[in-house]
């Protein structure tokens, strides 16, 4: 048998996307050993947190945590505080706030509100890596009215070489949209079409789900600035290409199995169609 | 985490396997318990609560067709006797095991004499309906146990295709109950797709109707085939009101999220957003956007 860690990843690819936390939960509370590497694999809707320091919404994941605590990317503090908590290099540091400002405008540009984070870290063979952040949900003002949410995580690597950057991009959307609906006649109303006779319908339809993408590139840089325009070009044309796919699968590929199941059409009439149309052409061969 | 712990986690994890996939759930569980003589007792609960909720197919022994196992298809136990689940259909009952999905010790059984006459004649106007409406469907109609003159008619329809990594089931359920005149039914629809990612649509689905005084006078053969007319018509607006959800949820939530393109219909320029500081200069931006 295998790595208990590939099982693992392969039941968080089987099981509802809507209780990914629950399922993360219970296999940690099982192998407590791999937490850190599941934790590291599995992407989990991300927390929305506000920055005690200056007002504003971060998000959380496991690549802003120590310990129990999580980092701002506007004001750099952990909360709850932490003394020794890491932090990026100075120089890191100074790109990581460019690129939050940056990946603000591109949030707002996108997503017309929600909230972004990204964050960077050095890497031991020179280059540095980081993550940028995005979700936005719509909270529904009644049960009957639609609710959705987006996040997206986009972890990269970047390897400087002369004058050419090299860039991995490994990028998760997490789409999750519910709607609800119900209806009823008491029989007191003019319902025609159903003779006034009391009837009652409910019901809920949830898509969730995530998809994974990852691309490789190179890109030139000119000054430390560069690899932020080069990582964001990356990320938004994987997320626009991403979405697109979001839209396929979501709304065409699981309504086309959905028909594959059950058909509006009377199959039986359409058989016997075909085999008058055989029988016809058989004839006419004659 | 002591065994109970570990079996009930196990259990969480069958229970929500997608469709046709509980085996592979199953073997993930294996590995991550690694404790196969404390799974293989612990886990045939979850596996039947499983098998029966999910409607699971059965090929009946001496017969050319498939039978649903479920809640409502068990034959009231015998105290000591092994579980038994009826196809009213062949009128045998069978041992079913909840691993292998393989019925084994078949038995004759008599049908109550008042109830049937009604049953068969449901069983025939859905198989027919079945026929119409599902590509790969299964149905089984019972008497049910501990309600008088109601019967219970379930369809479950699945298509599993992992060279194309997708799944897909659809279950209805239907008490129709003639004390009472009212049918109150439930529709399930889930579907897998996980190529490179994890999608899934969970549908439920609700009803309650009356049953017309029309109906009800009928005999048993023409009540039967209007009943599967109203459930017809039923789950056809149903899948066609499904539609419509998908649009809304296309058009007005997936758009909302986010967007396909900025404002300005192009894709952004970096080189000028870099620097640019977010505030009250982005209302009223000017040189932000591509070549404007």
């Amino acid at each position: 048998m295998g790595d208990p860690i590939d099982s693992m990843l392969d039941l968080m690819r089987r099981l509802p996307p809507t209780r990914t936390e629950e399922n993360v939960a219970a296999l940690i509370n099982i192998c407590p050993d791999d937490a850190d590497e599941l934790l590291g694999s599995v992407d989990q809707p991300l927390q929305l947190k506000i920055d005690r320091a200056t007002g504003r919404e971060y998000l959380a994941c496991d690549y802003n945590r120590d310990g129990e605590s999580y980092r701002s990317p506007w004001s750099n503090e952990y909360d709850p505080p932490l003394e020794d908590g890491e932090v990026p290099s100075s120089k890191m540091r100074k790109l990581e706030i460019s690129a939050n400002e940056a990946f603000d405008t591109y949030r707002e540009m996108y997503y017309e509100g929600g909230a972004s984070s990204v964050y960077l870290w050095d890497l031991e063979d020179g280059g540095f890596a980081g993550v940028v952040l995005l979700k936005k949900s719509m909270n529904p003002s009644s049960t009957t009215e639609p609710s959705g949410s987006w996040d997206s995580v986009h972890v990269f690597e970047a390897a400087e070489r002369g004058r050419q950057a090299h860039y991995k991009l490994t990028s998760t959307v997490m789409l999750q949209l519910t709607t609800r609906k119900s209806s009823a006649g008491d029989g007191s109303e003019k319902d025609a079409s159903k003779g006034a006779e009391g009837w009652k319908r409910d019901g809920e339809v949830s898509l969730s789900g995530s998809m994974t993408r990852q691309t490789e590139q190179d890109w030139p840089i000119h000054e430390s600035s560069s690899h932020i325009t080069n990582t964001g070009r990356m990320i938004e044309d994987i997320e626009i290409k991403m979405r697109n796919l979001l839209q396929e699968v979501y709304f065409g590929k699981t309504r086309d199995i959905v028909y594959e199941l059950r058909s509006i059409d009377d199959l039986e009439k359409a058989r016997k169609q075909r085999e008058l149309q055989k029988e016809l052409v058989g004839f006419i061969k004659r | 985490m002591d065994p109970h712990e570990r079996i009930q986690a196990a259990s969480g994890f069958l229970l929500q396997a997608p469709p046709g996939e509980i085996n592979d759930v199953l073997n993930d569980v294996r590995n991550i318990i690694s404790d196969d003589d404390l799974l293989q007792e612990g886990v045939l609960p979850a596996l039947r609560e499983y098998n029966l909720a999910q409607f699971m197919t059965v090929d009946v022994p001496g017969t050319d067709h498939q039978s649903i196992v479920s809640e409502a298809a068990r034959v009231p136990d015998a105290s000591d006797e092994k579980e038994r689940f009826l196809d009213p259909r062949s009128r045998t009952s069978f041992v079913f095991d909840h691993l292998s999905l393989e019925a084994s010790e078949p038995r004759e059984e008599d049908p109550d004499p008042e109830t049937e006459p009604i049953r068969a004649a449901l069983e025939a106007s859905t198989l027919t309906y079945m026929t119409s409406h599902f590509h790969q469907g299964v149905a089984s109609v019972f008497a049910a146990r501990d309600a008088t003159e109601e019967y219970i008619i379930q369809v479950v329809a699945n298509k599993y295709n992992p060279t194309n990594f997708w799944s897909g089931r659809w279950r209805s359920e239907y008490h129709v109950n003639f004390r009472d005149s009212t049918i109150t039914g439930k529709i399930l629809a889930n579907v897998h797709y996980y190529e490179q990612g994890n999608v899934q649509l969970a549908t439920t689905f609700d009803v309650e109707i009356k049953l017309p005084a029309a109906i009800q006078a009928s005999n048993p053969p023409a009540a039967a085939s209007k009943i599967l007319a109203l459930l017809e018509d039923e789950e056809g607006k149903y899948q066609t009101s499904l539609n419509e959800t998908y649009h809304e949820m296309g058009e007005k939530t997936f758009k909302g999220l986010r967007r396909a393109l900025p404002l300005t219909r192009q894709k952004i320029d970096w080189d000028k957003v870099l620097g640019y500081k977010l505030g009250a200069e982005l209302s009223s931006s000017k040189g932000v956007f591509g070549s404007s």
